[in-house]
């Protein structure tokens, strides 16, 4: 029967195609060849891809007892080397990581998944006993990478931004305001958000506010606050926080960004992480708000359970195993109790 | 050359290599995770990346769904190499950034290594009252003026319900195969 099959299919094929077909397989077989006698020069000189799972394997494992050494190296040597040399050598041990890294994402389009997820692994391990070992020999010093990448930014920026500017106005389509309050100076500003249909929200260039907002939203942005209290309903998306200083913010939410803050508390209930970028002097402690009918509102966004997530901080401009300098908890005995507030004026 | 040698071997196992890039808090990650079913509930902002393999319709996806801070988006280009469809991730409700947005799209899209990929925007976040619609995205990042070589697409989605993902992917992977896999 299967034969039968098969070769009435053999029949039925057009015998131009089965030409072409064949003339196929012949090119691919020569093009194989060819890559397979030059495939020294092109690799060294054109890409890094190695199109096949060994030759990866071989090079990424060469790599990374390389780069093992070097940390085993590095930690031994510390107590004699003087600290610039350390400094320049983790630098040079996390570029060869990065390296590894690259190459992984280079040849990944070949290699089988589970061979991307251990070399993901290894290089994670990788990044975490570097991070353990210039935490213990370089407590203080940043890497050098850091202010690198804060300096490049702006120069990098510039002749970009004037570009677009020449050729057409930047605000070329006008974009409506979202609902927000915006531009206050020294008020109380309460909005209940209960039976609104209002889906996102805006607080922005407020000074020295008392802002108090009850009932859910689904996204809510904070931008250049200064010496204000925010107390906020739960959030059942996002919060995007950015430039804020000398602030109290009393926050619920599934996701909460922090950019650019300076010496404010955050009290926090987050499904997630909670992240700070370009920070400092930033506390946190646990959520403390309290009005008439939270326990709902806290239902309809997820977070009726307290997750403890508002101490698992993580600081992108601080990637390493050591507390972050940049944050802290907030110490028990300067949080304030329990907030009520009240959804009228 | 080298060139036909990649698409030999991704004709055989049939693999796309997509990267979801984006400003921080555009919903990158909920995107993938809700292509693929899984739980949006609990998810912290991407300190790196996250690699999922999805299978797709016929095709093999290798979504790279790199984080979108501020500090980590001068990493981005470390994954460009190979990339067959570019996925711009855009928060429809978060209209202040749109200028930033603008400038990290356009100067992605001057990357010669992303030249020939598709590019899908996905004007995430429709299920928020108030957010722009996929037209009016699509005017603040000018796609009118883009290079006339591009494949690109614009889609309204909600990675909360999961609205239009299923249009917007398809629609990529279509263009990807038709470009990649022409001899079907």
């Amino acid at each position: 029967m299967e034969d039968d099959g098969q070769s009435s299919v053999a029949e039925t094929l057009d015998p131009a195609l089965q030409k072409k077909h064949h003339d196929m397989l012949e090119r691919l077989s020569a093009r194989h060849q060819a890559r397979k006698s030059d495939s020294p020069d092109s690799s060294s000189s054109s890409s890094s891809t190695l199109e096949s799972t060994s030759s990866f394997l071989a090079k990424f494992s060469d790599s990374k007892r390389s780069i093992e050494s070097r940390i085993a190296e590095s930690r031994l040597a510390s107590s004699s080397t003087d600290s610039s040399k350390l400094k320049s050598d983790l630098a040079e041990i996390s570029v060869a990581i990065d390296n590894l890294e690259k190459l992984l994402a280079e040849n990944s389009y070949f290699l089988p998944s589970y061979e991307v997820r251990s070399s993901l692994k290894i290089v994670s391990d990788l990044k975490q006993s570097l991070d353990i070992l210039s935490g213990e020999l370089v407590p203080k010093k940043k890497f050098s990478f850091k202010s690198k990448s804060t300096t490049k930014k702006p120069e990098s920026k510039l002749p970009e931004i004037q570009k677009p500017d020449v050729v057409l106005p930047p605000k070329l389509v006008p974009v409506r305001d979202s609902p927000g309050l915006r531009n206050k100076h020294g008020e109380t500003l309460v909005k209940s958000f209960e039976g609104s249909s209002i889906g996102e929200f805006t607080l922005s260039d407020l000074d020295s506010c008392q802002v108090k907002l009850t009932g859910t939203v689904n996204a809510l942005f904070l931008h250049r606050l200064k010496k204000c209290s925010v107390y906020t309903g739960p959030v059942i998306g996002s919060i995007l926080i950015d430039d804020v200083e000398d602030c109290v913010l009393v926050l619920a939410s599934h996701q909460i960004r922090i950019h650019c803050a300076r010496k404010s508390d955050f009290y926090l209930r987050v499904r997630s992480r909670p992240i700070i970028e370009d920070s400092n002097g930033v506390r946190f402690a646990p959520y403390c708000l309290d009005y008439k009918g939270i326990d709902e509102d806290l239902k309809t966004a997820g977070l009726e359970e307290e997750t403890n997530n508002w101490a698992n901080v993580d600081d992108f401009r601080w990637l390493r195993a050591v507390q972050s300098p940049n944050w802290s908890l907030l110490p028990e005995e300067e949080r304030v109790s329990l907030l009520t507030i009240s959804g009228d004026s | 050359g080298l060139l036909s040698i990649i698409r030999k071997i991704k004709k055989k196992e049939k693999e796309m290599r997509i990267l979801m890039v984006g400003l921080d808090n555009s919903g990158k990650t909920t995107i993938v995770l809700k292509i693929n079913g899984e739980d949006t509930s609990v998810i912290s902002p991407t300190l790196g990346f996250n690699i999922k393999t999805i299978i797709y319709q016929k095709y093999t996806l290798n979504i790279w769904d790199v984080g979108g801070q501020k500090t980590i988006r001068s990493y981005w280009r470390n994954y460009f190499e190979q990339t067959d469809g570019l996925v711009w991730v855009v928060d429809s409700s978060d209209l202040r950034r749109l200028d930033d947005c603008k400038m990290e799209l356009d100067n992605l899209l001057k990357e010669e290594r992303l030249a020939g990929s598709s590019l899908l925007i996905l004007a995430n976040k429709q299920d928020i009252q108030g957010a722009l619609t996929p037209d009016e995205i699509g005017k603040v990042l000018n796609l009118e003026s883009m290079d006339k070589s591009r494949h690109w697409k614009i889609v309204g989605c909600s990675a909360y319900t999961g609205e239009g993902l299923l249009e917007g992917f398809d629609w990529l992977v279509q263009d990807i195969a038709s470009r990649i896999y022409m001899l079907d």
